[in-house]
């Protein structure tokens, strides 16, 4: 690897300071994405992303504009992450600077507006903790409240199990400042009017859809340097009061909060109440979660996981107790809801609610988990959405797989056949945890008030050990075979691999041209080249902004 | 376990970031939501648990060879532990606290040391202390004319140890004797090593310096052993927790209990009275090694097994310290039993305390990042609206009482003794 001239690494410290910029190969090192680092939606993989020529701590917009426009000075990629939750955050060339900007962390809630401004490291349960203190609260993804919001909302699609009721990050998001790839910083939205920061779109640039779109550019798009997001309503106390002993933490939340697993008889009775759910304006939270550790071991995770005590080596006599069995085919097909009443009627009303949709599609509310204590631990887990770490529990690593993001009667009509798939590759292999092969967390809401949902298989996988890495993209390119069989698309653990190669390495135009002129709507990539080139003529983004060079595309049509 | 048996931990590690703050169930501000004082000082990601594993990775495929910070960045970790009790939330396979230490133990070994550390080491060496400059000659001048036991001589109820700072820091030695007048008085059969009482180890096998903590805990364990020792009491938590954990994983298995601890099994039985009023709002510190280090040792000699194809599990089912028994109530109940003290807490409290800086090796070597750790503590103990901060070791005391909070104004710290001592008559306000 080139190392970065000394004169262009000083122009670059300059800017930011001496203490806020490294090139010791202990520091670059670190700035690698390792095969653990999974959910990055191209598939289980074995190498490390490139070395940074340097890492980067800029401070403020003001500074992140400097590094940028140093990096179109001298023709070097730029990465911006803060939370690094996925490889997407991570530079893709050797030719590259990668940037943290965890230094960038100030905050401005306007409870009177229901806004909140942030810089990238505000994540979400530090926001939603502030929040909270004046009676508001936000959307936190399912990436979970570890990240930063500004990254979930600019970067990424950006549902979670609050999205029934607060809506998806291209709804939340408000006005915003970037540093575009060019250097030059942008206001959208009423900033960019003078207007403040309420609203998303005009008065002022209204360039939402092509800064972030519904699926978000996954930070290919320039540095969000600064972000309001819609905030709301929280009908609870100014902080989340707490007890218990680590790691079973459980909240104690006053009569207008509930948490239920709600089980349904079949697939059909299940799409048929989120379809009322979505309806009926009851849920605060609605989500497929215990479910990911798979349908054969989640009532026996779920006792792990509220007792100090207990741990995974005391997973095999759990999953022989017989009651604990008998709780896993209660909640075969299950979600998890929580209400939240902003008056003792509004709460008698999401209760009566849930009993009749209940009543209409067969189902029933688990038994085990209205237990007290267990139904506190979910209020705690889900609202706060604390615990996305759990994702690596098993195994240390796992890929979501499936993934349709779809009408529920869809998804809902195949679930079963995607869980035979799965068990098949459990019981006739070792290459991925054998969990019962439903391992579905779904959000049941993946647009604001409902009508589409999201399903994801979670396979475990163990990133250290080879075998298992290989077998695990295997089993991908069956349930991609599968979903092909089907017409369902693109399996969610193949998602990225157009945008980043199998090395780390990000494509050159070639190979991405390569692959998009074969798509059946390439217009899309050739619209998104000519964007690129008007707000990063230089190319120093990378390839997640997936991009076809319409002359080639021409030059292919003229042939064909 | 050397540095090469955590590699599967390494690799296994997926930078979700809870090391880097408390447990998200327990964040209530922005200000005060993260807990590991390396990566906040330092900035880059590399000072952070997430980041030394991947060092650790680094440093056995002899990719940082080159590197001018890498002993710089292993020895700025506090050992404080945070990390680990954050990681442990959702993770039963990682060991973090565990293997930065063995990160340390391999730096030492490379000779990545820093230059402040071989004058404390020279010193435990030499003298068996951690306070260089300090004389084995000096130790035992603190037991002057208070007719303590010498449990070689004669058998006692209670091994009294006072740990280096008690021992020595003139500031200290009067509080010291205090101690022990207070526990006889209630009637405590107490004795001490003698001139065989010496440093712990402890705080040298947080610097990374494991052949020397190895041996003071061998040097000890004989000691204890051949007088016959059945329960420790200490004033020191990095004692505490070197008693508790290192001599137990070595042997020995007296009861080992930590001062507040003591003092709060007397005041519950009635065998000590605190009739003196004390009216002052405290918020209590909980110190590394007291808190959630100081949980007790269980034996383990296991493997990794696997279950269901891939799930890691350990075989025996190995010990989980996670900070959820440490000594976390003794303290609080001793500073409660006093008239007039009232409790305030702060933000980060008990398992997911932020260190005072002191530890690790880093107050010697890295000062400005330990003042800036302290300062932290300081300021968020302010915040309190508390006139005090009230903590339960010397180490955590000495930083925090030398520390300014964020502009500038520092606040009187107390050792809960302090405040015992006084409530029972032993000393004047």
């Amino acid at each position: 690897m080139n190392r970065m001239p000394d004169a262009v690494y000083r122009e670059f410290e300059a800017v930011v300071g001496r203490r806020n910029i490294s090139r010791d190969p202990a520091v670059l090192e670190t700035y690698r994405a390792i095969p653990a680092q999974s959910s990055d939606h191209r598939g289980p993989h074995e190498g490390k992303t490139p070395m940074p020529q340097a890492v980067i701590l800029p401070g403020s917009t003001e500074e992140v504009q400097g590094v940028v426009r140093l990096c179109n000075r001298y023709g070097i990629q730029f990465k911006a992450a803060t939370t690094f939750w996925s490889v997407m955050g991570y530079i893709g060339s050797e030719a590259s600077v990668q940037l943290d900007l965890r230094r960038m962390r100030t905050f401005e809630i306007d409870a009177r507006n229901q806004v909140a401004v942030l810089e990238p490291y505000v994540i979400g349960g530090a926001i939603q903790a502030e929040a909270m203190k004046v009676g508001l609260t936000l959307n936190i993804p399912g990436v979970g409240c570890s990240s930063s919001v500004v990254a979930s909302t600019a970067g990424w699609v950006g549902f979670g199990p609050t999205s029934i009721s607060m809506g998806c990050a291209s709804e939340n998001m408000l006005g915003a400042e970037w540093v575009l790839p060019s250097g030059e910083i942008l206001r959208t939205g009423s900033l960019g009017a003078g207007a403040g920061w309420f609203c998303g779109e005009g008065p002022g640039p209204s360039l939402r859809g092509i800064l972030r779109g519904k699926q978000g550019t996954a930070g290919s798009f320039g540095v969000c340097t600064r972000m309001a997001v819609r905030l709301h309503p929280w009908p609870g106390p100014a902080a989340i009061p707490t007890r218990g002993t680590v790691p079973a933490y459980k909240a104690s939340l006053p009569d207008n909060f509930k948490a239920y697993t709600l089980c349904f008889p079949t697939w059909e009775a299940y799409a048929d109440a989120i379809r009322l759910f979505h309806e009926n304006d009851v849920l605060f939270l609605g989500h497929r979660q215990f479910n990911m550790f798979g349908r054969d071991i989640k009532a026996a995770m779920i006792r792990i996981l509220n007792d100090p005590d207990l741990q995974l080596a005391d997973l095999p006599a759990l999953c022989e107790d017989p009651y604990l069995k008998e709780q896993n085919e209660k909640m075969k097909i299950d979600i998890q809801v929580i209400l939240a009443g902003q008056t003792a009627r509004d709460t008698d009303y999401k209760e009566m609610a849930v009993d009749r949709i209940l009543e209409i599609t067969g189902g029933w509310k688990s038994e085990m988990m209205l237990d007290k204590e267990l139904a506190d631990w979910v209020l705690l887990y889900l609202i706060r959405m604390g615990h996305k770490n759990l994702n690596y529990v098993l195994c240390g690593a796992y890929e979501g797989n499936f993934g349709l993001s779809s009408n529920v009667y869809v998804s809902a009509s195949v679930m079963e056949e995607a869980s035979d798939l799965k068990r098949k590759w459990e019981e006739q292999g070792t290459a991925i945890a054998a969990v019962g092969g439903d391992s579905d967390m779904g959000s049941i809401c993946i647009m604001g008030g409902g009508g589409s949902t999201g399903w994801e298989f979670f396979t475990h996988f163990d990133a250290y050990e080879k075998a298992s890495t290989r077998g695990t993209a295997e089993f991908f390119n069956a349930t991609q075979a599968w979903m092909n069989e089907k017409g369902l698309g693109v399996d969610m653990g193949k998602w990225n691999q157009s945008a980043r190669r199998p090395d780390g390495f990000y494509f050159s135009q070639a190979e991405q041209d390569a692959m998009f002129e074969k798509l059946p709507q390439p217009l899309v990539t050739e619209y998104q080249f000519k964007v690129r080139e008007a707000f990063n003529p230089n190319d120093l983004c990378g390839s997640y902004y997936r991009t076809l060079d319409p002359n080639r595309a021409s030059r292919r049509r003229n042939e064909g | 376990m050397p540095l090469q048996d955590y590699r599967p931990m390494m690799e296994r590690c997926s930078n979700c970031l809870n090391c880097r703050w408390v447990p998200f169930d327990k964040l209530k501000s922005l200000r005060f939501g993260e807990n590991c004082p390396s990566v906040c000082y330092y900035g880059f990601g590399t000072y952070s648990a997430r980041g030394r594993f991947q060092l650790g990775q680094s440093v056995l495929d002899g990719e940082v060879d080159e590197s001018e910070a890498v002993g710089d960045i292993i020895h700025s970790c506090l050992a404080c532990g945070a990390c680990d009790v954050s990681c442990k939330v959702c993770r039963y396979n990682l060991e973090p606290l565990a293997h930065n230490l063995a990160l340390k133990e391999e730096a030492v070994s490379r000779g990545w040391v820093k230059p402040a550390h071989r004058a404390i080491m020279e010193g435990l060496r030499t003298e068996q202390t951690m306070l260089p400059g300090r004389r084995k000659a000096d130790r035992t001048a603190w037991q002057e004319g208070l007719g303590l036991k010498d449990v070689f001589q004669e058998k006692a109820e209670v091994l009294f140890f006072p740990g280096c700072k008690y021992a020595y820091e003139e500031d200290l030695r009067e509080k010291t004797r205090g101690m022990v007048r207070l526990l006889k008085k209630a009637g405590v059969d107490l004795g001490v090593l003698g001139s065989a009482e010496a440093c712990c180890g402890g705080r040298a096998a947080d610097m990374g310096y494991a052949d020397e903590a190895r041996e003071r805990v061998a040097a000890n364990c004989r000691a204890c052993g051949k007088a016959g020792v059945t329960t420790v009491v200490t004033p020191c938590a990095d004692c505490l927790h070197a008693f508790k954990r290192q001599y137990a994983e070595a042997g020995a298995t007296f009861e080992v209990l930590h001062v507040t601890e003591y003092l709060e099994r007397l005041v519950a039985t009635g065998a000590l009275a605190l009739p003196g009023r004390i009216p002052m709002t405290v918020t209590y510190h909980d110190p590394c090694k007291l808190g959630r280090q100081g949980e007790p040792y269980e034996a383990w000699n296991g493997v990794e097994k696997k279950i269901r194809n891939q799930i890691h599990t350990w075989d025996p089912k190995r010990p989980r310290y996670n900070g959820a028994y440490g000594v976390y109530d003794a303290p609080r109940r001793l500073l409660e039993a006093i008239d007039g003290v009232r409790l305030v807490e702060m933000e980060r409290i008990r398992e997911y305390s932020w260190c005072c800086g002191a530890s690790g090796g880093c107050e010697a070597a890295e000062p400005e990042f330990s003042a800036w750790t302290a300062s932290e503590r300081v300021t968020e103990a302010r915040a309190t609206g508390a006139a005090a901060i009230a903590t339960a070791c010397p180490w955590c005391k000495g930083r925090l009482g030398t520390a300014v909070d964020e502009n500038g104004d520092a606040m009187p710290v107390v050792d809960i003794v302090d405040l015992v001592l006084q409530a029972a008559g032993e000393v004047q306000a």
